[in-house]
């Protein structure tokens, strides 16, 4: 429980939230599914997979079967980041802290307004 | 610059050069640049004299000046002048022109024009008057035609110019012995108003170094006396701008005369070589220039002799001046930009440079006998001098230091120093699958996939990445813990800025307060009340990396600070660090006087969630009446994301604390954080009716909104609170997010630049 990922929270959130009606329509707005490989400290090691499989409206811990739309692959601060809309997606690939592959349209829809917010105590 | 022997000499020759000078300046046109090279240097012994210590570069604007008047008038513009002000801007280099001019004479309109007149010379009897320099020593004609020349009738010695000669070298003699000059009556000359103003130019500034030692009013009676005789206005443009000529010797006249020169061009320069060039060899001209100067580069000169204007600026501290100094660091930085190695290394290139400074004046003190210099003799000169080769020869020999080959030969050898690195970076971005991105690109570019401002996008993004590196540096202070504090804190000298803070505090006025409260822990580090507070503030004020920061030092100073070990479990949990948020919360149990006792020593190692959790439900099920340690535990099924409990565990700590508005915030945020937004949004209603200047609450009423994609309220919210706390940097990120969501991009730029003014008149609350 401790050693879990930052983005963790967040991606139960974006679980929940896709179970409101908000959330029907963020499906049917994107209508892709990503695969998120988050690394805690390194691209590439020790690597979480989660599914975001914007399609079927759900968010699951685990690689997705079949082929994902695009494939991401960053680091879990850098999630954190995007999705609180403090990191640029397109910058982040330019510095190669998100590696992608797959559709580049899938691609860029993932951006921090499909996620919703993290409200604070 | 040169011994002083070398100068005292120069000065010695200079009458009879002068006197060359001054006459085939107006019959001839080459033989100015020998008179440059020659007396230059004389230039310096005279400035130096007269002005000492006090301006000593104004040797060399004083003779760039001079200089300015020895140009050759052959190179008049066309008509309208055309030429004068189209190239100020964008100035063509000189190694574009080096590069193209040898096959084709140059496009400029100038030197095109002085070509068309050197081919009319040639045609009628061009061969001819070069036979008849060869065999004579007659102060020859000009050995290039130009305008002059075409104008005053190809009477190559008639009348007209032997008086003119003869009258001027009367004008230069009587320097020798410093008597006043008399004015003669003289036969019409036919002088054309460019002669004219060549002569009132020349004569003006000669007249300056003929009689040096005498005072000004002196020279200009006998400057006067000169023109008069001639019929020439003496006022009339004299030292003033000269349109057409070359604007590079222009600007250096400017400088020297503390104008600011309206051009940096080169192709004074470009006009100069062809005419050279077409004089004679141009090649061992060139290589002459090459063998007494070395290989320098030339943009370090450049640089050193921007410097020197900079220096010569500042002392002049002259304001229209720095506009000349832009000037000339602007042809530096041109110049610098030609990467083309031909250029670079181009012996004109040195060649201009030197003689723009004067060295080549200093170094070159080889002073003819002869007291007409014929205009052959400039480039026989060089032919004497060295040994008549081709800059061609001189490369397939390899001789030159930088020749092209070497510098491609060093280039290849750079590449292999650095190749690793190239290399490396090739590997990595290969691994970004580039090549899938660049297919899929392209396939979905021609699918029409993508928005019409994808690119735009793109590019934008990558302007930001370069601003989000300097961003990036300035915020890892803070992301590191580590306090930053504000700039410009008026509270800083305040005699109990703790007491005005708490003060603040209370009123809600909370980045008031934030600033007072570092003005109290600045001048008291230690105390731990003041960092207490002031993290409070800053989570209020929704920043929690600042409010983490001010804990830990609050920490430091009192480290069994209940308060604080919450804060900091509470700041923790937002930043979503939930070992950091697990052991301070931990830690709030040990330190409690009365659950201390349930925590064991055996726990303090390494921390399960599980045993924390386990401890917190025995703690509250001894004292269901307290209060703070239901908030614990509402705060540590926050961390293991059990909302539900969460949000039971706040409502009974609220039935006992209910004028707590961040409590009533905390039950808002875990309803937020569990999609019960609705509900959240009654429960920071309570909040902020209890404290309306609550800016986390306001935030989390914005973030609430969006999240039911009521995205127009939730920018009102956003806005609300940026208006209290404009450094809630999570708030614009949100508050961004939203207008693009409401499709409100017209604010996006407002929101970029954190305009508050119009983003609160667009979205008032």
């Amino acid at each position: 429980m401790a050693s879990e990922l930052k983005s963790a929270a967040i991606l139960e959130l974006l679980k929940q939230y896709l179970t409101t009606d908000e959330g029907q329509q963020l499906k049917k707005k994107i209508n892709y599914v990503y695969q998120i490989n988050l690394a805690p400290k390194k691209i590439g090691f020790d690597e979480v997979v989660y599914t975001i499989d914007l399609k079927k409206g759900e968010v699951t811990k685990a690689p997705y079967e079949g082929k994902p739309d695009v494939t991401l692959s960053l680091k879990d601060e850098d999630f954190v980041k995007l999705a609180t809309g403090n990191l640029n997606p397109q910058m982040a690939f330019m510095r190669g802290t998100l590696k992608i592959r797959g559709s580049i349209s899938a691609a860029q829809k993932f951006t921090p307004d499909l996620f919703p917010k993290v409200s604070k105590m | 610059m040169a011994g002083d022997g070398l100068l005292a000499d120069l000065v010695n020759e200079i009458p009879q050069g002068l006197e060359d000078l001054l006459v085939s300046d107006i019959v001839g046109e080459e033989i100015s640049c020998v008179w440059t090279l020659r007396n230059g240097g004389r230039e310096f012994a005279a400035k130096e004299e007269r002005d000492g210590d006090e301006r000593p570069r104004n040797g060399r604007s004083g003779m760039c000046g001079a200089r300015l008047n020895e140009i050759p008038t052959s190179t008049t513009t066309p008509a309208g002048q055309p030429g004068f002000y189209e190239a100020a801007q964008p100035l063509p280099l000189p190694g574009a022109e080096f590069d193209q001019a040898f096959p084709h004479p140059a496009a400029h309109p100038q030197s095109s024009e002085f070509l068309r007149g050197f081919r009319g010379a040639d045609q009628n009897g061009f061969a001819d008057a070069w036979d008849e320099i060869q065999r004579s020593n007659v102060p020859p004609p000009p050995l290039v035609a130009g305008p002059p020349t075409t104008r005053l009738p190809p009477t190559l010695d008639g009348p007209p110019q032997r008086v003119l000669s003869s009258f001027l070298h009367s004008f230069v003699g009587s320097s020798r012995g410093g008597i006043p000059f008399r004015p003669a009556p003289l036969p019409t000359l036919g002088l054309s108003q460019g002669d004219k103003q060549c002569i009132r130019d020349r004569s003006s500034i000669m007249a300056r170094h003929f009689f040096a030692d005498k005072s000004e009013d002196f020279i200009n009676a006998q400057v006067n006396a000169l023109l008069s005789s001639l019929d020439i206005d003496a006022d009339a443009q004299a030292r003033g701008p000269f349109p057409g000529r070359f604007r590079e010797l222009e600007d250096y006249w400017n400088e020297s005369q503390g104008r600011p020169g309206p051009h940096a061009a080169a192709d004074g320069w470009i006009s100069e070589f062809n005419q050279h060039r077409l004089d004679r060899d141009p090649d061992a001209w060139a290589r002459s220039f090459e063998q007494q100067h070395g290989s320098n580069g030339w943009v370090s000169e450049f640089e050193q002799e921007r410097q020197l204007a900079v220096t010569d600026q500042m002392r002049s501290a002259n304001i229209s001046n720095l506009a000349a100094m832009e000037q000339t660091r602007m042809l530096a930085h041109t110049l610098a930009q030609n990467n083309d190695p031909k250029f670079q290394n181009s012996k004109f290139l040195q060649f201009v440079s030197k003689m723009s400074r004067g060295e080549l004046i200093i170094d070159d003190n080889q002073v003819k006998p002869s007291s007409m210099s014929a205009p052959g003799d400039w480039a026989t000169e060089y032919q004497q001098q060295y040994t008549p080769g081709t800059w061609a020869d001189e490369y397939l020999r390899n001789e030159v230091p930088h020749g092209p080959e070497q510098w491609a030969n060093e280039f290849a050898a750079e590449r292999q120093q650095n190749g690793a690195v190239d290399d490396q970076w090739v590997n990595e971005f290969s691994k970004l699958h580039v090549n899938d991105w660049v297919e899929e690109f392209g396939q979905q570019v021609n699918d029409g996939t993508l928005g019409e401002n994808s690119a735009d996008n793109w590019a934008n993004a990558y302007d930001e990445y370069l601003n989000e590196q300097v961003a990036a540096k300035q915020q890892s202070d803070a992301s590191r813990g580590v306090y930053v504090f504000s700039d410009m804190n008026p509270y800083v000298g305040h005699p109990n800025p703790l007491k005005e803070g708490q003060e603040l505090f209370r009123k809600g006025l909370l980045s008031e307060a934030v600033l007072a409260l570092e003005a109290e822990v600045l001048k008291n580090p230690e105390n731990a009340e003041g960092w207490r507070l002031l993290g409070i503030a800053h989570a209020e004020n929704d920043d929690d990396q600042q409010a983490i920061a001010a804990m830990m030092r609050a920490q430091e100073a009192d480290p069994t600070n209940l308060e604080v070990l919450l804060a900091l479990g509470v700041s923790h949990t937002n930043e979503l660090e939930q070992s950091s948020a697990l052991k301070y919360l931990y830690g709030w149990l040990r330190n409690h006087p009365k659950y201390g006792a349930l925590a064991g020593p055996e726990l303090s190692g390494s921390l399960y969630y599980a045993d924390v959790a386990r401890l917190f439900q025995e703690a509250a099920e001894m004292s269901p009446e307290d209060a703070d340690v239901h908030i614990v535990l509402g705060v540590l099924y926050n961390l293991s994301r059990e909302y539900d409990k969460a949000i039971s565990s706040f409502q009974t700590a609220l039935k006992l604390k209910p004028q707590d508005y961040s409590l009533w915030n905390k039950l808002g945020a875990t309803q937020a954080n569990s999609v019960q937004s609705a509900d959240a949004i009654l429960a920071y209603q309570q909040a902020l009716d209890l404290k309306p200047n609550y800016v986390r609450a306001w935030a989390n009423m914005g973030i609430s909104y969006a999240n039911q994609g009521m995205y127009q309220d939730s920018i009102r919210y956003y806005v609300r609170a940026l208006a209290m706390n404009p450094k809630a940097d999570n708030a614009w990120q949100y508050l961004r997010i939203s207008l693009s969501c409401a499709s409100r991009t017209d604010m996006l730029e407002a929101c970029d630049s954190r305009n508050l003014d119009i983003l609160q008149k667009e979205f008032p609350l």
